[in-house]
């Protein structure tokens, strides 16, 4: 049949009268950055729970406005390069309407400007305060708190809660140990309190005792902790306890890992502990969740194993489709600007992990009065007790 | 306060010691600086929880076990990555070959047992505060392994004849001792000293596979310091370095006592750059 202009015409017309069918039926592809294998893959396994189980709980309600979600991973091992590789196969060939990750901050350094340039809209869990900018980075939204957020409530419990007003800030000697502890140091003395120690111990040190020691001369009232590694926390804990010593341990969510329980001489040592946590993932004295969150676990029951990971990152995995479908149920419409204007319109947006709240010119979404302390040795399928003092 | 300063002070110099007689047993056969000494001390901790912990092996079990497991890797370590490259010692390609297997040591450790620090168990049960076992059991290890040597090398023939090797190593050979064998036996031997830096010392390090660079480096400096070769000089320059760094660690904490450690590591090579216990090697002219 020979081709002629009308012929060609009335195809592209034909075409373009279809593609709006076409995009009814697409299914929303989400692109997910995660670490599932390597040394930090604990916390996108739990992330990995919530995203599938929010997935098919939508799609199996008959999806959004009859689009199905579809979750399209790239494993990034915590690797830079291999998060950045994944992020440009999203954006070029698998055209995702949007990404979820990376939830570890080295990887979401490596490729936030790529998502940038390519205004994919993006949601993340990662703490760094340089990664949310909507004047450089208008696309990307946090979802979890800052390190500054973190900081805040730290400082907010030991000066106002456990009333410490001498302060031994430590922390390890990676990049994270030693920014951490230096802005902490710097927060507390703007806020009137004594750092009487300040101090990166290198994670592998065989003994603390001098620098607890040392700690307990300067008059400290309570230890401040900014470290991952689980050996020097239960180090310290361990020291403390042979001193006799009872002075409390307040700081990052490490101090409530697993790990160190499996590290310490005995489980008395790892009383007054108090690691950072969340209201939504914690528990009240009757040993209650949130409502929300006790109806949530009702649900995940027999369907998300919730033994070996914790609450937050199963309920933030499902807050971050939720996120995404919700955008596309309100705008009908799965367009970079439809998405992000949406998100940019939220006030508080009832999450399962916390109430989210952006504008445009403030993407840090996450509460800071939801952050709280959580009493650091008494995990219990993921969630913790409140440490003591909350109302 | 004092006291507990002293007593990690000993038990960590005395960890550093026996890694610098695990490099200096690797060295007097062979003249080569091993940087596997470090990984045999880590592989002491893990094999020792592995052994007692996970398996259930008596402690005395689990100690000759993990002795062994560290002598055949030393072994190893002289037929892969010393053997081939001591015709050319010159070229220094020794640092390359034992860097490339501690690596690989390490890695697998990683991999097979786990990116996190375990636990180690208490062994005796014996002593609290500044007595406890943790302390001690380096220092006691360690004063046993110098007794150890100076019995084998005075009084065994075996002993004398890694003094032999160690001192001539051609005159040796042409006397007729099988100078390959007692390489590898001596290799074998600082693979156990290394097990047992580790294993005495693992309630202080935790069975961590991250261990091993931090033992290299701060079990070399008591070579340095006590001279080459010598071993009364590494375990006094260990123990010296051990209460240094802890009472650093107090007076001035964290990365500062490293930087003081190793001030003081460069102020005593420029004074006496044999190390303190050394004497300049003489050559014949």
């Amino acid at each position: 049949m020979p081709i002629t202009r009308r012929g060609l015409g009335l195809a592209a017309a034909a075409t373009g009268l279809a593609m709006p069918a076409i995009a009814q039926n697409e299914p929303i592809k989400i692109g997910w950055l995660a670490a599932m294998t390597g040394p930090s893959s604990a916390p996108a396994i739990g992330f990995n729970r919530g995203v599938m189980y929010a997935a098919e709980a939508i799609n199996a309600a008959g999806g959004v406005k009859g689009r199905k979600v579809e979750i399209i991973t790239r494993d990034t091992q915590g690797d830079p390069t291999k998060a950045v590789n994944a992020t440009q196969e999203m954006i070029s060939q698998l055209r995702v309407h949007a990404i979820w990750g990376p939830t570890n901050s080295g990887e979401s350094l490596a490729v936030t400007a790529i998502m940038a340039r390519a205004k994919m809209p993006n949601i993340h869990p990662c703490v760094v305060d340089s990664l949310i900018d909507p004047a450089k980075y208008p696309n990307a939204f946090r979802i979890a708190p800052s390190n500054t957020q973190w900081d805040d409530a730290v400082r907010g419990y030991t000066l106002n809660i456990a009333k410490a007003k001498k302060v031994a800030v430590i922390g390890d000697t990676t990049g994270y140990g030693v920014t951490a502890a230096n802005a902490s140091a710097a927060a507390f003395q703007k806020d009137g309190a004594e750092v009487v120690t300040k101090a990166n111990i290198d994670a592998t040190q065989p003994d603390m005792t001098p620098d607890m020691l040392r700690a307990r001369n300067a008059g400290a009232q309570a230890i401040v902790i900014w470290s991952v590694s689980t050996g020097m926390i239960a180090r310290l804990l361990n020291t403390r306890a042979a001193m006799g010593w009872d002075v409390p341990f307040i700081g990052h969510p490490s101090l409530a890992s697993g790990e160190i329980g499996t590290l310490i001489d005995k489980p008395a040592n790892w009383e007054k502990v108090y690691a950072i946590g969340y209201k939504s993932c914690s528990y009240d004295a009757s040993g209650k969740l949130p409502p929300r969150n006790e109806e949530l676990m009702q649900r995940m029951q027999g369907k998300v194993n919730l033994h070996d990971t914790l609450l937050w990152w199963v309920a933030c995995g499902i807050d971050a489709v939720e996120l995404v479908a919700k955008a596309v149920e309100a705008t009908g419409a799965t367009a970079n600007q439809s998405i992000i204007g949406h998100w940019n319109s939220l006030k508080q947006y009832p999450g399962y992990f916390g109430e989210y709240s952006f504008t445009a010119q403030d993407h840090n979404g996450y509460p800071v009065s939801d952050v709280v302390m959580s009493a650091a040795s008494t995990g219990k399928n993921g969630t913790f007790a409140l440490a003591p003092g909350y109302g | 306060m004092l006291a507990s300063i002293l007593a990690s002070g000993l038990a960590v110099g005395a960890v550093y010691a026996l890694i610098g007689i695990t490099y200096n047993t690797m060295f007097s056969t062979s003249r080569v600086m091993s940087f596997t000494a470090g990984q045999l001390g880590m592989l002491g901790g893990v094999l020792g929880s592995l052994f007692i912990l996970r398996l259930g092996l008596p402690m005395p079990v689990g100690l000759l076990a993990t002795l062994a497991c560290c002598a055949l890797l030393g072994v190893v370590t002289e037929v892969v990555a010393v053997r081939p490259v001591l015709k050319s010692l010159d070229q220094h390609l020794y640092v390359l070959s034992t860097l490339a297997v501690a690596l690989l040591i390490q890695h697998a450790t990683a991999l097979e047992w786990s990116t996190e620090p375990q636990p180690f168990p208490r062994l005796a049960g014996i002593g609290t505060g500044v007595w406890d076992e943790k302390y001690w059991l380096p220092v006691v290890a360690c004063a046993a392994t110098i007794l150890g040597l100076e019995y084998l090398y005075r009084y065994t023939l075996v002993g004398r004849a890694f003094v032999a090797i160690a001192e001539d190593n051609f005159a040796a050979r042409a006397l007729g001792l099988p100078e390959r064998n007692l390489r590898m036996a001596s290799y074998a031997l600082a693979g156990a000293v290394g097990a047992l830096a580790g294993f005495a010392g693992g309630q202080l390090l935790l069975a961590f596979f991250a261990n091993g660079p931090l033992l290299n480096f701060y079990g070399f400096i008591p070579v340095a310091l006590g001279g080459l070769g010598n071993n009364r000089g590494a375990v006094i320059g260990g123990l010296l370095l051990g209460l240094f760094q802890q009472a650093a660690n107090f007076m001035v904490g964290g990365i500062f006592s490293s930087v003081a450690v190793f001030t003081l590591f460069i102020i005593v090579l420029l004074a006496r750059p044999q190390g303190m216990f050394g004497a300049p090697a003489a050559r014949r002219v």
